[in-house]
């Protein structure tokens, strides 16, 4: 088996067996269960390089069911909190949850606890990674282009609220559950951004994040009670997101806008994959965001080409978007939607409401688009100026590149 | 190869008042009698119950409401085992932790009902 491969399986079985022990030992204990749980991927690693079992994923659930009883030990032994276990006969019952059905309801739990509304919202997104998706600290650094430091102090942030609070490893119920759901939705769709919107250059990472947000979401459309319309509009919105994350960057790692992708190469099985979610998301009339934003990029796959893009609808998704939650992010894009419809002055309708501040680091993309605005409307002098200062206040170097060249082109 | 229950029945620890370290040192046998017979890959499953229970007899449907204490012995669960015969359970269950206590182990044979 190919090293990757081990990575790939150790990864997603690592979230699987820390949620399982969880739900054995208790949150209280989890630093000693992911060390168990590292402890038996690190013994696998060097077993199975003598000899591959037949049926790996068996065989780690089988290794980590063994090591109920060190971790059982351990927590005895350092005087911490023990599980309420009563009698010998309970042990029976532990072993069931250890039946995929059980490891999956352990793994929503364990969702529910990473997004727990009590955690800061920048500690959520590196606890769950860390914890359901079995990434590294290192990894995890890479995908968030962030210091290795900070993920750690994250992660530590977490647990301390967790035991600060004690948050309970259940899936919420009765009139809680749908503010909770919320929470966890908005976690995954960050998770989702962060590998599709990424400036990450290794593609293959910003594909793991993108497919961690979606298996993760999967759980609760498997679920009765979180398998709300806005859990299936979200996994919808993802899916038609997903379908162009090979078309969004071609051969010299460029970063390609919508008008200049390879509209063959947007994957069509998860486009159709999208469509059934989203059948099934508008079978109520509770329309979430995710409704609209997955309307939004519906309607941009329905256009055979860019031209044919039909941008009247597209506006009015985008209305409807921003009355159910107004950011300037949203007036920024309505504005570009109407410069694609040459609507010039609803255009500077929308450009006037926006503080390019209220942006903060993606400001550039309100002087960029500014810059259009003016080369549309012939004013070459107030388009430089616009495009310098987006030249200027941009971080990514990717995204850099495409602005350079853009103004190598309007000053020809 | 054949299925068979092993039923367990006694007194429950609470109610026989375990020292807390007796306790754990019978879970750590328990734990390692399962992972023991999952390991031969003769386990099929299981269930635990609990100690409460409501128990209805007789012509006159008389109703009451017992917990482990109330009773002399109570079924605390069971384990579901494929092997070859009685003899073959025996030996499994020779693990059992709970002897000692005076509870028992009750082997069954699962019942195949097959129409000619």
């Amino acid at each position: 088996m190919e090293y990757n491969l081990i990575d790939h399986l150790f990864r997603h079985h690592a979230g699987k067996m820390v949620s399982v022990l969880t739900r054995i030992f208790g949150l209280s204990n989890l630093e000693i269960i992911e060390d168990a749980v590292q402890d038996t991927f690190l013994k696998a690693s060097a077993s199975w390089q003598k000899q591959q079992p037949d049926n790996p994923e068996a065989w780690l659930t089988q290794a980590a069911k063994n090591r109920v009883l060190d971790i059982f030990r351990r927590i005895q032994s350092e005087k911490k909190r023990l599980p309420e276990l009563k009698n010998g006969i309970e042990t029976i019952a532990i072993n069931e949850l250890f039946l995929d059905s059980e490891i999956e309801d352990a793994q929503l739990r364990m969702i529910f606890t990473a997004c727990h509304p009590k955690l800061d919202p920048r500690d959520r997104i590196s606890f769950a990674l860390k914890t359901i998706s079995g990434f590294s600290t290192t990894e995890i650094a890479s995908a968030l282009l962030t210091k290795e430091e900070t993920i750690k102090k994250r992660v530590l942030r977490a647990r301390k609220t967790i035991k600060k609070f004690t948050i309970s490893f259940t899936i919420p119920q009765g009139k809680e559950l749908p503010q909770r759901i919320e929470s966890v939705l908005e976690v995954l769709y960050l998770i989702f951004n962060e590998g599709f919107h990424s400036n990450n250059k290794d593609v293959l990472v910003r594909k793991e994040l993108c497919g961690e947000a979606m298996r993760l979401c999967k759980y609760l459309l498997k679920n009765k009670h979180t398998n709300i319309s806005a859990s299936y509009a979200l996994f919808a919105l993802m899916c038609f997101h997903a379908a162009r994350l090979d078309a969004k960057i071609n051969t010299e790692n460029e970063l390609l806008d919508l008008k200049s992708q390879d509209r063959n190469k947007w994957s069509f099985p998860l486009i159709q994959l999208g469509n059934a979610m989203m059948n099934k998301a508008v079978e109520n009339n509770e329309f979430s965001i995710y409704h609209y934003e997955a309307a939004i990029v519906a309607e941009h796959i329905k256009a055979s080409s860019f031209k044919q893009t039909n941008w009247d609808k597209i506006l009015q998704w985008y209305q409807q978007l921003h009355k159910l939650k107004p950011t300037p992010a949203h007036l920024l894009t309505m504005a570009v939607v109407c410069l694609q419809n040459k609507n010039y002055i609803m255009a500077s309708y929308y450009f006037e409401q926006i503080n390019p501040n209220d942006l903060e680091q993606r400001s550039y993309l309100y002087y960029g688009a500014k810059s259009d605005y003016y080369s549309e409307i012939n004013d070459k002098k107030e388009a430089l100026r616009n495009l310098n200062i987006a030249i200027e206040t941009v971080h990514n170097n990717l995204e850099k590149e495409f602005l350079i060249k853009k103004k190598n082109n309007l000053s020809n | 190869m054949k299925n068979f229950m092993m039923i367990f029945i006694g007194k429950e620890y609470v109610d026989l008042g375990l020292t807390e370290e007796n306790v754990q040192a019978r879970m750590e046998k328990w734990f390692a009698w399962g992972n023991k017979m999952e390991q031969a890959g003769i386990l099929r499953g299981g269930e635990a119950l609990t100690t409460q229970m409501r128990r209805i007899v007789g012509q006159d449907r008389t109703v009451a409401d017992l917990t482990s204490a109330d009773v002399k012995e109570i079924v605390g669960g069971y384990y579901l085992v494929r092997a070859k015969d009685f003899d073959e359970v025996q030996e499994i269950a020779q693990d059992f932790p709970d002897y000692d206590l005076g509870n028992t182990v009750e082997i069954r044979e699962i019942m195949v009902f097959d129409a000619h």
